[in-house]
């Protein structure tokens, strides 16, 4: 007997040694938002390369991913495009994670049309109006006689669950609209569909070129009926906040960062890596946010 | 049913069509549908010979289970999030215990022959309705997970290994404290606060391998506090009259009850702990002398996170006290052992030692001569 205990005693030593035998470089692992996911992973391999020790994954899901990996300890860093709901709050507490939430970028949430749709500007209440389902014609808005088609995110997104909150004050999105996997599947749908309206990160709207994707409109927004309608593209505006779609983007870890992790999130929310978020479409994090970083980190 | 019991049916049905209106008013987006799978089995080894589970038989003719591949379990899970506050789910299970009897050719004669074959059966059919009524409490309907060891299940982490205390006590020990992981029924859950939270269920009792078998409920409690980050104190409660039984005429109302808490401890990162205790009370457990008797058991476990994604360590220990009128009963289980995740994290390779140890093991089988037993298992887990 104490041979066969021995033998199963190696086994499973061997598996343990094959195991250790993996690269010891740690690899910090990012989830979440689909809306960040371009970015944060420009953000790590550019930070890579000016560190070869750092390694980095990086992969979307949904903010809603993003939170529950953090949570549940199988990510390091959440790149969430909503803040954390009070049940995730409850959950983290449970699960012994203290969350720390970093704004890395704004970004202008952008409500989109096919080029060929009239309209320039919408109210935050028309907008709303028209993902519950309300305005189901574009002529009761002004525009053409021609049906609404509404493309949004899945559920799990932190897109979706923002716009819920902020446009659709609470309500429930219309069992109309059509549930993309990506932002860049609502922007090929509304370049196909003359009556579609969708909303994506303001990154999402460029080409490879740096210029306005051709055949989409981007409307300006207002707060009032009767108040000033702004642009996504107006950085000016989306700072001040008179654009009222604005957002901030968060990278949230558990505890104080310490080590690369915060090497990484210092230099994301630094010069280089806000010169990168700008060049990528997304709007650099104004001194609100940079003190509110700079308190997480202590 | 007691006249007591009346009401809580009628409560719970007339909640139910007080916010159906409510909810059939809201709209909803595209229903979000997830399909997933689970599959555990081993290789299993004996590493002893004489010990009640390894015992070797004399006669050659016997077979001898030293080595065998096991398929375990096989899980099917499809779940439909039809709008922000109501879900769906739909989980077979299949294991080789499930057998049915079996039926001739003809289909007119039933036989009492089963065999081992992996047969599904239905394991959580219900309905999850979060903000019922309020904010926060959710309502769940049908063939549900019940509260016993959910908690320490999740935190315990290696169902492929082996089922926690009170789910696995049967299995370990032959006597039954009817627990069971799922059962038809109505549950409620609310969070008070992050510091506490409450859940309380009614159900048949009978668990999801039986249809209603009396005229009792099973009413079962939780309370979960978290004075700090990390660590959980569950207090447990369950109670169900029973049938009387002809064997024992002084019981003319007897009930079963399990009390129970778990500890949690999940604050640093990379290492959970927990523990449980449980007591479980049946007025119909008496020795021949017509003496009651409790059943009850302790269990501590931990796993640490040795490489990230790659490799988990964990070990366990359980002490079960199969009853208190009868100590040379008691029986304690070790087990060791390693998560790999060698390509992905859907494919697990555990492999695992259990160790038993018994106070006497003639009391557990006979002929054995060894007080102790152990066994290797290479355990595979595959999901996806």
């Amino acid at each position: 007997m104490k041979k066969m205990l021995i033998t199963a005693l190696a086994i499973i030593g061997l598996l343990a040694s094959a195991a250790a035998a993996a690269p010891a470089r740690k690899m910090i692992q990012i989830k979440g938002s689909d809306t960040m996911v371009n970015l944060v992973q420009i953000l790590a391999e550019e930070y890579m390369s000016l560190n070869p020790a750092a390694a980095m994954a990086v992969i979307g899901g949904g903010s809603g991913t993003g939170v529950t990996g953090l949570i549940n300890k199988t990510c390091d860093i959440a790149n969430h495009s909503r803040e954390w709901k009070p049940k995730e709050m409850d959950q983290a507490w449970e699960k012994g994670v203290s969350p720390r939430f970093f704004v890395i970028a704004v970004d202008g949430l952008s409500i989109i049309v096919n080029g060929k749709n009239p309209l320039e500007k919408l109210t935050m209440a028309q907008v709303g109006a028209l993902y519950r389902g309300e305005i189901k014609n574009w002529k009761m808005l002004g525009g053409p006689d021609k049906a609404v088609s509404l493309y949004g995110r899945q559920s799990n997104s932190g897109t979706y669950t923002f716009m819920q909150e902020h446009v659709l004050v609470n309500k429930n999105y219309s069992t109309d609209m059509k549930e993309m996997n990506g932002s860049a599947q609502i922007i090929e749908s509304i370049l196909q569909d003359e009556g579609a309206v969708g909303y994506v990160g303001v990154g999402y709207l460029y080409d490879k070129d740096g210029k306005i994707r051709s055949g989409l409109k981007i409307l300006n927004i207002s707060k009032e009926p009767n108040g000033q309608a702004y642009s996504p593209l107006d950085k000016e505006a989306v700072d001040t906040k008179k654009y009222p779609v604005a957002r901030p983007l968060y990278q949230a870890v558990n505890g104080r960062p310490s080590g690369e992790i915060a090497r990484f999130l210092m230099w994301e929310t630094g010069p280089e890596g806000q010169k990168i978020v700008e060049r990528e479409g997304f709007y650099t994090i104004g001194g609100d946010y940079q003190a509110q970083n700079e308190k997480n980190f202590k | 049913m007691d006249k007591k019991q009346k009401w809580i049916p009628a409560l719970v049905f007339g909640a139910l069509a007080l916010t159906a209106a409510g909810l059939m008013a809201q709209t909803a987006a595209t229903p979000t549908q997830t399909f997933n799978a689970a599959v555990y089995f081993d290789y299993r080894y004996y590493l002893s010979n004489a010990g009640p589970v390894t015992l070797k038989p004399t006669d050659p003719t016997t077979a001898y289970l030293s080595n065998q591949f096991v398929f375990r379990r096989a899980y099917f899970t499809y779940e439909n999030k039809i709008s922000d506050n109501l879900k769906f789910r739909f989980r077979l299970d299949a294991d080789n215990t499930a057998n049915v009897t079996g039926v001739t050719v003809s289909g007119t004669t039933v036989t009492t022959k089963t065999d081992d074959k992996l047969r599904p059966f239905i394991k959580h059919l219900y309905l999850e309705w979060s903000n019922f009524l309020v904010k926060d409490l959710t309502l769940r309907v049908g063939m549900i997970e019940t509260l016993t060891f959910k908690l320490s299940e999740e935190r315990w982490g290696y169902r492929s290994v082996a089922k926690t205390l009170v789910d696995g006590y049967k299995d370990i020990t032959s006597t039954d404290i009817k627990s069971s992981s799922a059962d038809i029924g109505v549950s409620l859950g609310t969070s008070l606060s992050k510091y506490i939270r409450v859940n309380g269920m009614v159900s048949n009792g009978a668990a999801y391998s039986h249809a209603e078998n009396d005229q009792y409920k099973k009413f079962s409690a939780n309370v979960q506090i978290i004075p700090i980050a990390g660590f959980s104190v569950v207090g447990y409660v369950d109670y169900e009259r029973l049938l009387p039984k002809t064997t024992y005429p002084a019981e003319t109302k007897p009930a079963a009850e399990t009390c129970k808490v778990d500890v949690l401890f999940d604050k640093i990162k990379g290492l959970t702990l927990g523990g449980e205790w449980f007591v479980y009370k049946n007025d119909l457990y008496q020795t021949s002398s017509y003496v009651k008797y409790d059943v009850s058991g302790w269990s501590a476990f931990g796993r640490c996170n040795l490489i990230p994604d790659k490799l988990n360590a964990f070990a366990r220990y359980d002490s079960y006290l199969p009853n208190s009128e009868d100590t040379a009963k008691d029986m304690s289980l070790t087990i060791l052992g390693l998560d790999w995740a060698p390509i992905h994290s859907s494919l697990k390779i555990q492999p695992n030692i259990w160790f038993y140890h018994y106070k006497d093991g003639t009391q557990y089988k006979s002929t054995a001569t060894s007080n102790s037993d152990v066994a290797f298992n290479m355990t595979f887990f595959l999901a996806f």
